[in-house]
């Protein structure tokens, strides 16, 4: 069952997730839920800096920042996984996560670690809301028992997705 | 690396332009009567260029059109087909082709047919002869002729030149100075035809050549021109008229030119065109780069990063001075910082100049357009240029090229009048179109000025009350000025019939509108009858500019200074409301005002001080009421990213350093933005 959805996923998504090969995912908290971006789609991790807001930019652009000399986007994954604002605290991080024709920084509470996933620790997208769906590319279950903090469940992300996502709002 | 398809685009571009530019000279010199066999080699040359890397690079029609072009310059230089404007239309349509070639994609911007068939009708039918006058020459030595040298010893001996044979001696190891020094002796006094390696051996470290060249100068002046002795130099005569009579050949006597007319008249404004031709690829090529402009973006941010780190220098040598015991070092601190400071001037200053490109990169573009257009229209044009060595951003001049075009076709179109309407009205038939350049300031002024019919004030007026862009009593109190600006109006257009030229679509407030993009300004003036001048002003730059830091709302923004008339307090009992639009009286006008914090969707409480900055754009001003004004530095504009690049009101962001980044205002949006709702429904029709 498991694997029929897998497959039809895959045909219909990006395809970074092919069924045979290990993925590595960056792992983060967002609203006490885990979730990751694939490691290559990561540039660069910076603690939180004063992001300038930009008035009238689409929902869910908190603003702006100066990343050595280049001005890049920062966004609220809280707007788009409709959870509930938070103020910043000394485990916030941004990530810049490249994805494809911008890099964009993503404002997550904490960063986890390094999650090595195997074929058959990545589920399809069936479980999630439909709504959702769209930049979900998939459920990590990832085998108990390793790295400092144990996760068991982990959101995948698809961050071209998400950029055609704030496009669009 | 370079993207080779950039590469290859950008070496397109050059030929292209080249090509322009040759083509027009070669105008100039039709229209003069003089034959510039040179220049016809150099375009076929670039056209034989264009049509290898095209080739190389799959533009199949990019070849193809090049290659139909290749044949009728073959024919051209070697005298199957004459020189006329209807050649020049073809050639000319075809360069105008590879321009339209390269950008298009899966839809064809050119119907290659059509162009083929316009070809045929310019070409050679067949080739009737020249008058049958020929030099005297060895069976020999005719042997070797290429067609095409053969070909300008016809038309030498057709117009009664000279022939002579030049014996020369030259040292191998400076063969090529030696040559280039030839060719500048004889530059335009002599057309060396080719050179031919001299019967005699030469010794091992030396070569003679007999150089075969026709010129309407008389012997013993070839000798003083050459510096030769007499010896070396040998009239050819003109061999009889074949048929009469089989008898003795009776050499002529080599005449005195028929008329002394110069074969090459001193025309050339650039002789290293019309010159040695073989030289000026090779010098292009050793001495230039090609640079992605991309790459000084990424240099450009490198140099405003030292600049912040500078910045942080100066406040840590600032903490120094205060505790005594390291008061000396943070002096010596401050010395080595200011020569810091010193170098990172000059570095920007020298990215800003390799960003620099001059103007007639564009001018060049636009004498094409201009003769394309005056003949099409049947008008009679005389363009003048000034200031063309005028430098200016790269970026900005690919943006100015479609105003620019614009407003041309207009000044050729509406502006100057026909011949015949010119000379009822006592004007020089020809009429006269002038771009003129400069630099003022931190800005660059270009003009459009033509000498044609003006614009009449009445028929503005008209145009714009029948199109409900003003009121309709609204004359009276209108300046002359602000009625010349109503063409900027989007909607005016004075043509009621939409020709081909001007009416496509876009109006003058397109034109305004890309200019205001570029942060320039466009103002018109004009006298009725006597022509028409738009003259623009247009930043040196966009990479760094000068801004006015403000306030609003506990965030710093920047203002380019270029928008800014002036900043004032604002004193809250001049505040008044006119049709719910606050505004205040400045020095006896009305100017409306807009709150910066409201537009930007802040409903905190309004400061107890306020301060308003005046800007303007063209003849449109507003005043942007903001909480304060931190002071002005140049700035360096970073674009927005993708996902920001559609909201409006922000030209852009720049870094302050202390990990503070302002947006950059786009005040001549803005102004739109806010005046545009208010000015439309004037004519009282409110809905």
């Amino acid at each position: 069952m498991t694997d029929e959805l897998l497959a039809s996923d895959e045909a219909s998504s990006t395809g970074s997730f092919a069924a045979e090969q290990t993925h590595d995912v960056l792992a983060f908290i967002i609203a006490d839920e885990a979730y990751s971006f694939p490691l290559e789609s990561i540039r660069e991790i910076l603690k939180h800096k004063p992001i300038t807001p930009v008035p009238r930019a689409p929902q869910g652009v908190l603003g702006i920042l100066s990343v050595r000399g280049t001005v890049t986007t920062i966004v609220d994954l809280r707007a788009m996984l409709r959870v509930h604002a938070q103020p910043a605290t000394r485990h916030s991080r941004v990530l810049l996560v490249d994805q494809g024709d911008e890099i964009i920084g993503v404002l997550v509470d904490r960063v986890l670690q390094v999650v090595r996933l195997a074929p058959d620790e990545v589920e399809g997208t069936a479980m999630v809301s439909g709504d959702l769906s769209d930049y979900v590319a998939g459920i990590g279950r990832p085998r108990s028992g390793r790295g400092r903090e144990a996760v068991d469940l982990l959101i995948l992300l698809d961050p071209t997705a998400i950029l055609r996502r704030s496009h669009g709002a | 690396m370079a993207d080779p398809h950039e590469e290859f685009l950008a070496e397109v571009q050059e030929i292209i332009e080249a090509l322009s530019r040759d083509l027009l000279l070669l105008d100039q010199a039709q229209k003069d009567g003089n034959q510039q066999p040179d220049l016809v080699n150099e375009v076929f040359r670039g056209v034989h260029t264009l049509k290898g890397i095209a080739g190389m690079f799959g533009y199949q029609r990019l070849g193809a059109l090049a290659h139909s072009l290749e044949d009728l310059l073959d024919d051209l230089r070697l005298g199957r087909v004459q020189l006329s404007q209807e050649v020049l239309d073809v050639l000319f349509e075809g360069v105008e082709g590879f321009q339209r070639l390269v950008g298009e994609g899966e839809t064809p911007k050119m119907d290659l047919d059509a162009f083929a068939e316009a070809i045929e009708g310019v070409s050679a039918s067949d080739s009737e002869p020249l008058d049958g006058r020929e030099y005297d020459l060895e069976d020999a030595v005719l042997s070797v002729l290429t067609e095409y040298e053969e070909h300008r010893l016809r038309t030498n001996a057709a117009a009664g030149l000279g022939l002579f044979r030049l014996r020369v001696k030259f040292g191998l190891s400076s063969i090529d100075s030696d040559l280039e020094s030839l060719k500048s002796r004889s530059a335009d006094k002599a057309e060396i035809i080719t050179y031919l390696p001299s019967a005699d051996a030469a010794g091992d470290d030396s070569i003679e050549l007999d150089v075969l060249l026709a010129s309407s100068l008389g012997t013993g002046d070839l000798v003083s021109l050459f510096e030769v002795d007499a010896s070396a130099l040998r009239a050819v005569p003109f061999r009889a008229p074949p048929p009469p009579a089989p008898g003795p050949v009776v050499p002529v006597p080599v005449p005195a030119p028929v008329k002394t007319r110069d074969t090459m008249p001193p025309v050339a404004p650039e002789p290293s065109l019309v010159q040695q031709p073989e030289g000026i690829s090779l010098r292009g090529v050793a001495n230039s780069v090609r640079v992605d402009i991309r790459k000084l973006d990424h240099l450009m941010n490198v140099v405003g990063e030292l600049a912040i780190v500078r910045a942080s220098v100066t406040r840590l040598t600032e903490r120094l001075r205060n505790e005594e015991e390291t008061r000396r070092l943070a002096s010596d601190l401050h010395r080595v910082g200011r020569t810091f400071e010193r170098h990172l001037e000059e570095l920007q200053t020298g990215i800003l100049g390799v960003r620099m490109v001059p103007l007639g990169q564009l001018f060049d573009r636009l004498a094409r357009i201009v003769r394309q257009f005056a003949r099409e229209h049947d008008k009679e044009v005389h363009f003048s240029v000034t200031g063309s060595e005028t430098e200016i951003d790269k970026l900005i001049v690919e943006e100015l090229s479609d105003p620019m075009m614009h407003l041309i076709r207009n000044a050729i179109d509406h502006g100057i009048e026909s011949p015949k309407v010119r000379e009822l009205a006592g004007k020089d038939p020809i009429g006269t179109l002038a771009l003129n350049a400069y630099q003022k300031g931190n800005h660059v002024v270009i003009e459009v000025d033509d000498d044609g019919a003006g614009m009449n004030e009445r028929r503005l007026l008209e145009t714009a009350g029948r199109k409900g862009l003003i009121a309709a009593d609204s004359d009276s109190d209108m300046t002359r000025e602000a009625i010349l600006d109503l063409i900027f109006l989007p909607g005016f257009s004075t043509r009621s019939s939409i020709t081909d030229v001007s009416g496509r679509g876009v109006g003058m407030d397109v034109v305004k509108t890309n200019i205001n993009r570029l942060g320039g300004v466009i103002d018109v003036q004009s006298e009725y009858g006597f022509g028409t001048k738009f003259v623009i002003t247009l930043p040196v730059t966009l990479a760094i500019i000068n801004a006015l830091i403000l306030e609003v709302d506990g965030r710093p923004y920047a203002m380019p200074l270029a928008s800014i008339q002036e900043a004032i307090v604002l004193d809250p009992s001049l505040l008044r409301t006119v049709e719910g639009r606050e505004v205040i009286t400045l020095r006896g006008q009305t100017l409306p005002l807009c709150r910066l914090a409201e537009l930007f969707g802040s409903s905190r409480p309004r400061p107890a001080r306020e301060y308003v900055v005046v800007c303007s754009a063209g003849a449109r001003r507003l005043g942007f009421v903001v909480d304060a004004l931190e002071g002005q530095r140049d700035i360096v504009i970073k674009a927005l990213g993708p996902t920001l690049r559609d909201v409006r009101g922000f030209a852009g962001a720049t870094d302050l350093g202390e990990q503070r980044v302002a947006l950059v205002l786009d005040a001549p949006g803005l102004l739109e933005e806010v005046l545009r709702p208010a000015e439309l429904p004037r004519l009282g029709a409110t809905p």
